[in-house]
């Protein structure tokens, strides 16, 4: 036993021997210092292993930094790789030690090898400090001329690190070097597309310099700057060029079609063509849907549809396309890029599909089909993304996949996504030709071991035969045989009940198309009845049979009889069930006549007597409606009711009743997910517009003029390009920045809006204190709400805005809002200490965020600052400046720009004892929440100060109402979404002090204390806006479950907006959970404010 | 582009992580991961190759147990990033000689120093084998030996590559041979389905042109087919140049060194299947009684060699009983039952009969399952297809030239 470990542990050291096994295994086991400082590169090497084993296991080893950072100069390249490789991973957290390994990058570039000077480039570039970044641009200006093929690749990829720090001044700069290098040869120009795609995808003159060459060059590009190469292309053929109107995204513009008809006698050619492939494609309507959300945005799109009527005028549609025929950039484009089909790598070919698939003249568009075909089969990670991809493709033009349905049968090894993508695919490429083949292929799905597959191909057997009409009834009796008893004898288990609910769900959507010629499968339903016990099964039947009672000569005698058995049998059905027989029973009813009238009324009575008592409140309340409604049948006999059959009285109800189950109600209209995103992309995959995704630009929007602009001064335009289209990333908004006349101008707006808007925020935050609530809007808002007869006691609104408010009583939530009183008194923003006295020779500085916005930039945070001087002496020359405005020069400290900038404030000439001044500074902290030094001076003294940022304050209010609050909510879904919890514990002592004086309304006022304190807490906080306070209706003693308030606010910077929801849940008188909910594009951002938010809730309460 | 790549173990332990730009991501989303996909184990989280998590966007791919994890916060072609990841375990394995937690491990240094020559700010930089294996020396024996002896070796080279600035990127220059000699081998899947009813839905061939070249300077090649025609579409390596294929049908191309895939190609709509598979199943009153036949269909005039007849034992089976006249029966614990044949004897036709004992309750077997075959054809390509011939030209002395063709199941699946 014992020689036996041994000899597996000696057989696992032997293959291990001369690895670095013992490095991963055991990184930590010897004093990694003094190896690094050995003077033995085999020494550093190991300690850089080890160092690397750490990172790689996850442990935090950047205290190493100031040592391995000076083995930069090691002339070992191995030592030097693994230097760079842990100075990457850590310079951004040790930025000043970082800088000491310039020099030497510095050196490094000028060396004779061309590796050396790529990995000092790549390295230097990657560490992305700001002080360096004019350094860094010099040099990679110099590696992109370098004579290494290699080197000027380093230096395109280098580009994008550059402008991630976004400096304005390099912009120009980075534009021209990417010029210089997309008219490099073919292994540069890929990583140079790479580096536009990311740094100014919409500075398209670039490229139209290039085109042609670009085009031609495309097949030799490698394989990864393809994939980016192939979409600058689209991008910058649409915009200069137009669509080709060949294509089928101009024949899916339906607008555009009927203008053309009438407008260009010359393309009769391209009419025929149209003709020819019409047929091809279907569903205009999706289709249409398609090309337009490929092209315009979301929006755009959306208002298209709206004012559908307004067709576009015809000479500026026309001039909108090109023809792929004539127009040589686009005959070019797809000369080149089909090749790139047999590309063996999967995103290149889609990519190129993709174009073909904008581009392309229809006919030539089946060129795509095998080349994605194939990729189903040639590479298996890529499968299920291609698959989303043709699905679409089907979708739009179902002739395309037609003659090929074997390649989407399905195979035992499929993962199950895979499957029901292949299974939505043949149901809609199945023509009148291959339904038979591909009924076949569904057989055998049907009896496939995953039950939820085979559920899945039942629902694909419905869609089918709604396709094709003229195989329902193959489909119908193909369905029947799944729902036999004997087919069925496993006895239902669990899986086994979703395919047969599936199968009766399909046959009723058959059924509905045509229920007379389906006769005989009601009929044997109806007769199965029996022998069928899952409950959604068995209620859909029921519904079926009393649905669709009158059809044919034997359905109208077998439904009473089945009813009158069901009837016995109602206390012991299911729910469900209960409620379709209550539903039979009524329709069967209003449908006979004569005799069968009289059993119908019977029956339906009977099981009206049994509902009443049934133990479900919801059977309860049905029954209970349907005897109000058919009261007529039961009150009069039915020769009085015939009589009486031109009262007004009598006739609503029946005719309610008739309206209620007598019509067919009409099938909803199917809902389509129209949000389509162009082929090939992430968007596309996920559902969801991912950050950075973009339509296709606007057809013919690059003008001759731009063109001629763009080659003038490449750096000029794109300076505006990048300001205007990276919208959602341009943070910058620094005050002395070039927008700073729109900055100003959105300040005053601001302060306008927030006078009239949001009384919290009008004036200065001390003052605002007394200035709270007004007294007759509150009573105005109680009597209208009172004469409402509302459930809750309202009390005053807050925002005065009783029209929002009883706008939201309309809505349907089961909630009501309610309204928690002037609580600005109880907001106390947080008064923090920057300097003690005991530590400034009695000076006592405090400050607080203010509510207000900066009156120099919105996106500056301005802080209320209190100077008070508690000694005896008199001080002078107050003034706060930044900690380093001294030690870094003026050059650097602007280049800085993501740093915190503090604006210097006005000086305190003199503060006499006792005395207490009051100044507003602004900083402008984008986003770091470090604490920023200052250095506070006071009679030539220097106090060194920490400024504590508070992320509740990088935002301000946005005053919005319940329903934009909730649309806004709705279009931030997934991951703009986070949620945490905390617990609250604020309102405990009111709630125990107000229990104590034995109150009646204690309930309703411990949830108004509630709401109070957390709405206090919140504003206290962090500079928000209170859109809404709702409670459950039915909300039980105590229970404060579904209790929700709502703030808004858009962040300082780029005015994003934020939106937080609190949820409350738990006993009044104990500690709640609060779970609290964020909304915000900026997702750092949002993280950052939901951990904040969460941070002060929990904390308890101080007393005040 | 790119955020950070991390490699999971089977465990869902990180082995490592390798942020990409200076966005960094915390490995917390890994275990976000990890629990999203232990918590679904029935809705193939695991194989969904493109996740949205709350945070980041997810691409993944597993080989061999060790999951490839990318992240990214932006839009970026999904399959650039299931590519890269594709291509990064393909020269891992390379490298490593397989893929496993241990051996990753104990490689982690050229792991490292390979993903950093990969990659570059998210976007990738090298991903050609050759001059990867410049820049990087592989791990072997020698080094192995020399590292044990003197304590370290430096597996980095020292100059660049010349491959990098070359027009052929996938060759190494100025290479020597002392026996020049290029091997073709054709190497066909053949996929096919045939239904319950035992007609045939599907036959066709998937193949790849294989090409192992050991020739000494920059040698130019064209290679030629019979019958180019049959071929339904056809997918290249980088080196092969698309103008003579477009006019002739002919690969003309500059071979990377050793083994590599020159080209993969579809033949469609065959008729003829090497071999049948019969299964019959009856079931009464809770056994099942199952009996499978195998035999020769269609002589590929060829030995037929390892047979292997593979299915899964559908849920509501709880034991099962089988034998066969020929070949050994195994069933496993995740109820897969594999039959290995090897070859077919000329005796007897080889069976496999036996009972499956149903679940209680359960009285008749309502689904049938799928029969997977597996089989090993040498010496012939089914697909039909024929090397017309190969030109040599270019070469300082003339060059060995070998052909072979081998043909495999590739999804050959019978249903019941």
């Amino acid at each position: 036993m014992f020689s036996q470990v041994n000899l597996s542990k000696a057989s696992t050291l032997v293959l291990r021997m001369g690895t670095d096994a013992h490095l991963y295994d055991d990184p930590d086991d010897v004093n990694i210092s003094p190896l690094l400082d050995s003077k033995f590169d085999s020494e550093k090497c190991e300690a850089l292993k080890r160092l690397l084993a750490l990172i790689a296991q996850g442990l935090d080893v950047s205290n190493y930094f100031p040592q391995v950072v000076k083995n930069v100069a090691s002339q070992s390249l191995e030592v030097k790789k693994l230097v760079y490789l842990y100075v990457l991973h850590y310079a951004e957290r040790r930025p000043n030690e970082a800088l000491l390994s310039i020099n030497i990058f510095q050196r490094d570039l000028g060396d004779q090898n061309p590796l050396v000077r790529a990995w000092a480039l790549r390295t230097m570039a990657g560490i992305r400090l700001h002080v360096i970044s004019p350094l860094v641009l010099v040099a990679v200006r110099k590696c992109a001329r370098d004579p290494s093929v290699y080197v000027r690749k380093c230096a395109a990829n280098a580009l994008p690190k550059v402008n991630d720090l976004r400096l304005e001044e390099n912009a120009s700069s980075i534009i021209e070097i990417i010029g210089i290098l997309l008219n490099d040869n073919s292994p540069v120009v890929g990583a140079a597309a790479a580096a536009f795609a990311s740094i100014c995808p919409n500075n398209l003159p670039l490229i139209g310099r290039n085109y042609k060459r670009l085009c031609e060059i495309l097949p030799d590009v490698e394989e990864w700057g393809q994939i980016i190469l192939i979409g600058i292309l689209l991008r910058y053929v649409i915009a200069r060029h137009g669509l080709a109107k060949e294509s089928i995204m101009a024949s899916l513009l339906p607008n555009i079609f009927s203008n053309e008809k009438t407008g260009s006698e010359s393309d009769t050619d391209y009419l025929d063509i149209k003709k020819k492939y019409e047929i091809g494609i279907e569903e205009t309507e999706l289709a249409g849907m398609v090309s337009r959300s490929y092209l315009a945005g979301q929006d755009k799109y959306l208002s298209v549809l709206d004012n559908n009527s307004d067709v576009m005028p015809s000479e500026h549609v026309s001039s909108l396309f090109t023809s792929s025929k004539n127009d040589e950039s686009v005959k070019i484009l797809l000369h080149c890029m089909s090749p790139l089909l047999w590309s063996r790598n999967s995103a290149v070919v889609l990519a190129a599909a993709g174009v073909h698939w904008i581009m392309a003249p229809m006919e030539e568009i089946s060129k795509i089909v095998k080349p994605l075909l194939f990729l189903l089969r040639s590479s298996d990670a890529s499968k299920y993304v291609v698959l989303c991809n043709i699905q679409v493709f089907a979708k739009v033009m179902p002739s395309l996949f037609a003659p090929n349905i074997e390649d989407f049968f399905i195979n035992s090894s499929d993962a199950y996504e895979v499957k029901s993508l292949k299974l939505e695919i043949l149901s809609t490429v199945a023509t009148d030709a291959s339904i038979s083949v591909i009924f076949q292929e569904f057989q055998d799905y049907v009896r496939d071991p995953d039950r939820r597959f085979a559920a899945d191909t039942v629902a694909a057997i419905g869609l089918c035969a709604k396709r094709n009409p003229q195989v329902a009834k193959t489909c119908v009796e193909g369905l029947l045989a799944l729902i036999s008893p004997k087919s069925n004898t496993c006895g239902f288990a669990d899986d086994e009940g979703v395919v047969l609910i599936q199968a009766i769900t399909s046959i009723k959507d058959i059924i509905k198309q045509d229920p007379a010629s389906h006769e005989n499968a009601i009929i044997f339903l109806i007769r199965n009845l029996d022998t069928i016990k899952v409950p959604v099964a068995r209620a859909m039947i029921v519904w079926i049979a009393g649905e669709y009672n009158s059809i044919g000569n034997i359905i109208p005698k077998m439904v009473p009889v089945i009813l009158r058995f069901l009837a016995r049998s109602f206390p012991s059905e299911p729910i469900e069930t209960k409620y379709q027989i209550l539903n039979a029973a009524a329709k069967v009813l209003l449908n006979s006549k004569g005799e069968d009238f009289d059993t119908a009324k019977k029956i339906l009575s009977y099981v009206l007597e049994l509902a009443k008592f049934d133990l479900n409140y919801d059977v309860r309340d049905r029954a209970r409606v349907l005897r109000k409604l058919l009261s007529c049948y039961f009150t009069s006999s039915e020769i009085e009711e015939k009589e009486k059959a031109d009262n007004n009285e009598i006739e609503i109800p029946v005719l309610l009743a008739k309206h209620v189950f007598g019509e067919n109600v009409k099938p909803s209209i199917e809902t389509v997910n129209n949000r389509f995103y162009l082929p090939g992309s992430l968007s596309h995959i996920v559902f969801h517009a991912a950050p950075g995704y973009e339509p296709l630009p606007e057809p013919c929007s690059l003008t001759e003029s731009d063109m001629v602009k763009g080659l003038e001064g490449p750096g000029q335009t794109e300076v505006n390009d990048s300001d205007v289209d990276s919208g959602s990333l341009n943070e910058e908004g620094s005050y002395y920045s070039e927008d700073s006349v729109t900055a100003s101008t959105r300040t005053d707006d601001e302060s306008a809006t927030s006078e009239t808007g949001n009384n919290n925020n009008t004036t200065d935050s001390l003052i605002s204190f007394a200035d709270v609530g007004k007294p007759q809007q509150e009573s105005n808002d109680v009597s209208e709400l009172m004469s409402k007869g509302d459930l809750e006691s309202w009390l005053g609104d807050n925002n005065g805005q009783g029209q929002s408010q009883s706008h939201s009583v309309d809505e349907r939530i089961p909630s009501a809002r309610i309204s928690i009183g002037d609580i600005s008194a109880r907001i106390k923003p947080n008064i923090y200490t920057l300097l003690d006295p005991t530590y400034g020779n009695g000076l006592k500085v405090e400050y607080k965020y203010s509510l207000e916005a900066s009156t120099i930039s919105p996106s500056l945070v301005s802080v209320d600052t209190f100077f008070q001087n508690c000694s005896s002496e008199p001080m002078s020359k107050l003034i706060l400046t930044d900690e380093d405005s001294e030690s870094v020069d003026q050059g650097s400290s602007e280049s800085q720009k993501d740093e915190p900038v503090f604006v210097p404030m006005e000086e305190i000439t003199t503060l006499e004892p006792g005395q207490s001044i009051k100044r507003v500074i602004h900083v402008h902290f984008h986003h770091h929440l470090l604490p920023l030094k200052l250095t506070l001076w006071c009679n030539d003294q220097k106090h060194p100060v920490k400024l504590r940022p508070d992320i509740g304050y990088f935002i301000k209010p946005l005053i919005m109402n319940l329903d934009a609050f909730s649309q806004k909510e709705a279009q931030l879904p997934g991951m703009f979404e986070y949620t945490r919890r905390c617990s609250f514990t604020d309102h405990l002592a009111e709630v125990a002090s107000d229990d104590k004086d034995g109150d009646m309304s204690s309930t309703k006022d411990s949830f108004l204390i509630i709401c109070q304190s957390l709405a206090s807490k919140m504003l206290s906080n962090a500079n928000l806006h209170l859109v809404s306070v709702s409670m459950p209706v039915d909300a039980h003693l105590n229970d404060t479950s579904g209790l929700c308030l709502r703030f808004s606010g858009e962040i300082l910077s780029n005015s994003i907006p934020c939106l937080i929801s609190v949820m409350i849940h738990g006993n009044c008188f104990e500690p709640l959970n609060a779970s609290v909910k964020i909304n915000c594009e900026e997702t750092v951002f949002g993280l950052n404010l939901l951990n904040r938010i969460v941070n002060f809730l929990a904390e308890p309460r101080l007393t005040s | 582009m790119l955020q950070c790549i991390f490699l999971l173990s089977d465990s869902g332990e990180v082995i490592l992580e390798k942020q990409l730009t200076g966005h960094r991501v915390d490995r917390s989303i890994c275990t976000w991961f990890w629990e999203q996909s232990i918590s679904q184990p029935d809705s193939n989280f695991k194989v969904l190759p493109v996740i949205a998590s709350p945070t980041h966007y997810l691409f993944q791919i597993v080989r061999e147990g060790i999951t490839f994890l990318a992240c990214t916060q932006v839009e970026m072609p999904p399959l650039l990033g299931i590519e890269f990841l594709g291509r990064v375990a393909d020269v891992l394995s390379d490298y490593l000689g397989g893929l496993n937690e241990d051996v990753i491990k104990d490689n982690f240094v050229i792991v490292y120093e390979l993903l950093d020559e990969m990659i570059d700010n998210g976007f990738p930089l090298t991903t050609e084998p050759n001059i990867l294996r410049d820049m990087i020396a592989p791990p072997n024996i020698v080094s192995k030996m020399l590292s044990v002896v003197t304590g370290n070796t430096s597996n980095v080279s020292e100059t660049l590559p010349g491959a990098t600035s070359s027009c052929v990127p996938w060759r190494t220059t100025q290479l020597k041979h002392t026996n020049n000699d290029v091997y073709v081998n054709l190497v066909e899947e053949m996929d096919t389905i045939i239904n319950s009813d035992g007609a045939l839905v599907k036959c066709e061939i998937f193949g790849v042109v294989e090409v192992n070249s050991h020739l000494s300077g920059i040698p130019d090649l064209t290679l030629s087919f019979a019958n180019p025609s049959i071929l339904n579409d056809v997918q290249f390596h980088p080196c092969v140049r698309f103008r003579p294929w477009e006019s002739e049908q002919s690969l003309s191309f500059v071979p990377p060194d050793g083994l590599f895939k020159l080209m993969s190609y579809r033949v469609k709509k065959l008729r003829n299947y090497p071999i049948y598979v019969k299964p019959q199943m009856s079931s009464e009153s809770g056994t099942c009684r199952l009996s499978v036949m195998v035999g020769i269909r269609n002589d590929p005039g060829k030995q037929v060699d390892s047979i292997v007849v593979q299915f899964r034992l559908p849920h509501c089976v709880s034991s099962a009983n089988l034998t066969a006249n020929h070949g050994t029966v195994n069933i496993l614990a995740d109820k897969t039952c594999s039959w290995s044949i090897g070859r077919i004897p000329k005796d007897k036709a080889p069976q496999m009969s036996g009972t499956l004992v149903l679940e209680e309750g359960v009285e008749q077997l309502h689904v049938k399952p799928t029969f997977q075959v597996g089989f090993k054809i040498m010496g012939v390509a089914l697909s039909g297809l024929k090397i017309n011939k190969l030109d040599l030209k270019n070469l300082p002395t003339p060059a060995h030239k070998g052909f072979r063709a081998q043909t495999e199941a590739g999804q050959y699946e019978v249903r019941s």
